[in-house]
């Protein structure tokens, strides 16, 4: 079962673009990365996930529920965290978390809420505007949390995170999951991803160019080959398919990813005079960054 | 109407509201200690005002200048400018701030991924602003009562007052509906203050103006200040049910008109 699917949804800004067509199902029970560059769409589309803004075309549901119709019963069983923490200033960390809290039901002296400040280490009776945007940033995520949500909207939730404070909201998140928490979790750091889901869209000028598996996008036998020879040499001087993105394809060192047959490459190096070889698995990121060229 | 907000909006707005009371109530029992002086000099006063041109009588509020010598003259002449446009500035500010200052404020994102409709949200700030305007109108209008009761002279007669301080109401209520108004039509997120507080002033100068050029044609309609009748110290003067009227029809049309434009509109960022 789905709890979020996404059907031919666009949305322009006037004549500009927001996101274009896209189709998208995230299943219940996932931790599914949303993965782009800066502007490439992600935001629009979580914003009309939540209604924040409506969409040109398309339809949303969400729990079986259009996003635009039934918001108001969406909100009640989603947890957000927007990109930027930008909450009331002037309240205290405790005022704000029992404000937001009471939207849902979830009265004062709650005993979530005291884990989860303990949890981030957060002062609660530290004004708003006193705190880091990193400490803000945690507040963020405890308000997301604090009322036990089916589902978790995350976007860009660990910018200002320190690495400790990072891996104990990673072990939260996995925990959540674990209970039974659907995450949805958009950014522009594979990375971070790739270390909690097992699936990611991935987005690029408002479209959905890939979804893929973290582990089948590793299997793809995409390998990083370096050769160097003492004479130039020239990537069609090896005469092989399955060449894929070159970064130096002339000269004496030839820099590609290769995705064919790995005797066929020894093959035809048998042939060239080279100095020296190396063939191995590019970082995630690299794999990453050719979906966007 | 939803509770949390409204109790976190009375608490965000309370010191404005008492700041506001104050000095408009401070003004007003300043102004009514006066009297007492302007009685005392009645002659003095009448032969300097015959040198003051008519047309600037006019456009201060006299249309006589005994009206001056009444209390409740006195008090419509000098202080009903005071909740008129200063009242009118505080509602129109006020209004097309408080969903305005979500988005500005950069907090809309946060509050509208709550389980809370778009409609509750307006209604709520709708109440909230309503409420404050008429908590305003009740503390100036009951100063205004104790300053009359205090320095009156001879007899007085509470019904013009009443009439003249529900009008006043309904005018800074219009204010209010216009400022919210403005507020859902604006496509970017920064305050209008400046824009609303010179839209009010405007409005009262084009009344002044229609004042004092004696024209009551329906150029000066098109100001709301217009639609108030001042002439308190007249026999005939009571609620009119045209004014009435037109101050909820107007102001009932501009927050249906906002209501419909929130509810579709994506937030400003």
């Amino acid at each position: 079962m789905n709890i979020i699917e996404i059907h031919k949804l666009s949305k322009y800004y006037h004549r500009s673009r927001g996101i274009e067509d896209i189709t998208l199902n995230v299943p219940q029970g996932s931790i599914f990365g949303f993965i782009g560059p800066n502007g490439a769409g992600k935001s629009t589309t979580i914003r009309i996930l939540l209604n924040l803004i409506f969409p040109t075309s398309g339809s949303a549901k969400i729990f079986g529920m259009d996003v635009v119709k039934d918001s108001k019963k969406i909100r009640s069983r989603i947890g957000y965290i927007p990109s930027d923490a930008n909450m009331y200033d002037r309240m205290t960390v405790d005022e704000f978390l029992k404000f937001g809290a009471a939207f849902y039901g979830v009265g004062n002296n709650n005993p979530r809420m005291q884990y989860l400040l303990e949890l981030f280490d957060l002062d609660p009776m530290r004004k708003i505007h006193e705190l880091s945007m990193g400490n803000k940033k945690k507040v963020s995520i405890i308000q997301a949390l604090v009322h036990r949500p089916e589902l978790l909207i995350l976007d860009e939730p660990t910018s200002g995170l320190d690495p400790l404070i990072q891996s104990r909201f990673f072990a939260l998140l996995l925990e959540e999951n674990l209970n039974g928490t659907t995450i949805f979790f958009s950014s522009h750091v594979l990375s971070e991803v790739q270390t909690l889901c097992k699936t990611v869209a991935i987005i690029k000028d408002g479209k959905i160019i890939n979804v893929e598996n973290i582990a089948s996008m590793r299997d793809k036998q995409l390998k990083k080959v370096r050769i160097v020879s003492d004479k130039e040499i020239t990537i069609q001087d090896l005469g092989i398919d399955g060449i894929g993105p070159v970064e130096s394809g002339m000269g004496k060192t030839l820099l590609f990813f290769f995705s064919g047959d790995i005797n066929a490459l020894i093959g035809s190096l048998t042939s060239q005079q080279i100095e020296n070889l190396s063939i191995e698995e590019p970082p995630l990121e690299e794999i990453f960054l050719h979906y966007y060229k | 109407m939803n509770r949390i907000l409204f109790f976190m909006e009375m608490r965000r707005n309370a010191r404005s509201l008492l700041l506001w009371s104050l000095v408009i109530s401070a003004l007003v029992f300043f102004t009514m200690s006066f009297f007492h002086t302007v009685m005392q000099y009645q002659q003095q006063i009448a032969g300097m005002v015959q040198l003051i041109p008519a047309v600037a009588m006019k456009m201060r509020g006299f249309s006589n200048i005994n009206d001056i010598f009444s209390v409740m003259g006195f008090y419509a002449a000098n202080n009903i400018i005071y909740m008129m446009l200063v009242g009118s500035i505080f509602a129109i500010v006020l209004s097309s701030n408080i969903l305005l200052k979500e988005e500005f404020g950069k907090t809309a994102e946060y509050l509208m991924s709550r389980p809370i409709s778009r409609n509750e949200i307006f209604l709520t700030k709708l109440t909230l602003a309503f409420l404050n305007i008429f908590i305003l109108n009740l503390i100036v209008t009951l100063v205004g009562f104790v300053a009359i009761r205090v320095y009156k002279e001879g007899s007085f007669n509470i019904d013009p007052f009443l009439v003249i301080s529900l009008y006043t109401l309904l005018l800074n209520l219009l204010f209010g509906a216009l400022g919210f108004f403005i507020s859902v039509v604006m496509k970017r997120a920064r305050p209008v203050t400046f824009f609303c507080v010179g839209l009010a002033l405007v409005l009262y100068f084009l009344y002044s103006i229609s004042k004092m050029t004696g024209v009551d044609g329906t150029f000066g309609y098109l100001s709301p200040f217009k639609w108030v009748n001042v002439e308190v110290l007249s026999p005939s003067y009571t609620f009119e049910m045209w004014r009435i009227g037109l101050f909820a029809g107007i102001a009932g049309l501009l927050i249906s008109v906002s209501n419909f434009i929130y509810r579709k509109k994506d937030i400003l960022t």
